[in-house]
């Protein structure tokens, strides 16, 4: 990945998110995983990691409720997470989300105006 | 740095929300539709149930036309999962009266649309859906007016032969005038 065409998006404790302008996708950097998503598989795994029942995880005494099993979307990656694991990968994908619609607001409004 | 949600789609993220939903909705309406035609065949009114098929067929293409309006903007559409259809009614009366309440619930969401639409100046889904505004009228107009021949015609004796014969020829325009 050459640095130059990366820009960090959003960083907590135990990941961080860039976008890539040469290759157009969304790098997730989570732990040791790393996954380079399309825009549009970074949007379905969002989706996936939101809907898990996080009160459910919480309050299910059984073994299978300690961790959730997420794939990444065309990619040969699996997140295995546990309750505070998949707290910080949804803040971490809905930071990487905001700065994203704050990119398009900035395009939108300033980048695009057009100038007299 | 480049904007890659836009370059993606030029739909917002609430917008394809609710846009998805409506396209469940309009799929659950056409499951309905066609129960109230398998319905109405087992009870011998042979008429309403082309009525319903027809309708049912409408309101898959209505599904469709939302469906390849997402797709068509890059955006994720959904195909629906459809549950909950009901296979009983309590009566040839009460099957029209539910198919009119379906019609207004369909109408109050396409309104709901527009609404947030023009909240986000999504000024294309605005223009998009105000197909689906007109359309609604002619949907409402049909299914007040079926329900309105039960007052007319009455159910006794052979009035409800007469309401079945009856319900096909509705029509909106210039023909109903």
């Amino acid at each position: 990945m050459n640095s130059e065409y990366l820009t960090e998006l959003y960083s907590n404790t135990k990941g961080s998110s860039y976008q890539c302008d040469a290759t157009n996708r969304i790098i997730i950097r989570f732990g040791d995983i790393t996954v380079s998503l399309r825009i549009t598989d970074f949007l379905t795994f969002k989706r996936r990691v939101d809907s898990v029942d996080i009160h459910t995880m919480i309050f299910n005494t059984d073994d299978a409720y300690d961790v959730e099993i997420i794939d990444a979307p065309r990619t040969d990656q699996l997140f295995v997470l546990n309750l505070c694991d998949l707290i910080l990968l949804r803040d971490l994908l809905a930071g990487t989300r905001f700065a994203l619609d704050l990119n398009t607001l900035l395009h939108e409004r300033i980048y695009n105006a057009v100038v007299y | 740095m480049k904007d890659l949600v836009r370059m993606r789609t030029s739909l917002k993220e609430e917008t394809e929300r609710i846009l998805n939903e409506q396209i469940k909705m309009e799929a659950h309406s056409s499951a309905i539709y066609l129960s109230m035609a398998a319905w109405c065949d087992r009870n011998g009114f042979d008429y309403s149930a082309g009525y319903f098929y027809k309708q049912a067929e409408e309101e898959r293409s209505h599904m469709l036309k939302i469906f390849k309006y997402v797709s068509d903007l890059g955006g994720t559409a959904v195909s629906p999962e459809v549950t909950n259809v009901p296979q009983e009614f309590e009566g040839f009366r009460d099957v029209f009266e539910l198919a009119l309440q379906q019609e207004i619930a369909v109408t109050n969401s396409i309104n709901r649309i527009v609404a947030t639409a023009r909240q986000l100046n999504d000024f294309a889904t605005d223009q998009f859906m105000q197909w689906f505004v007109q359309e609604q009228i002619e949907e409402e107009y049909v299914a007040r007016r079926a329900v309105e021949l039960f007052d007319v015609i009455g159910e006794e004796g052979v009035g409800r032969y007469m309401i079945d014969k009856a319900i096909p020829k509705i029509t909106y325009g210039e023909a109903a005038e």
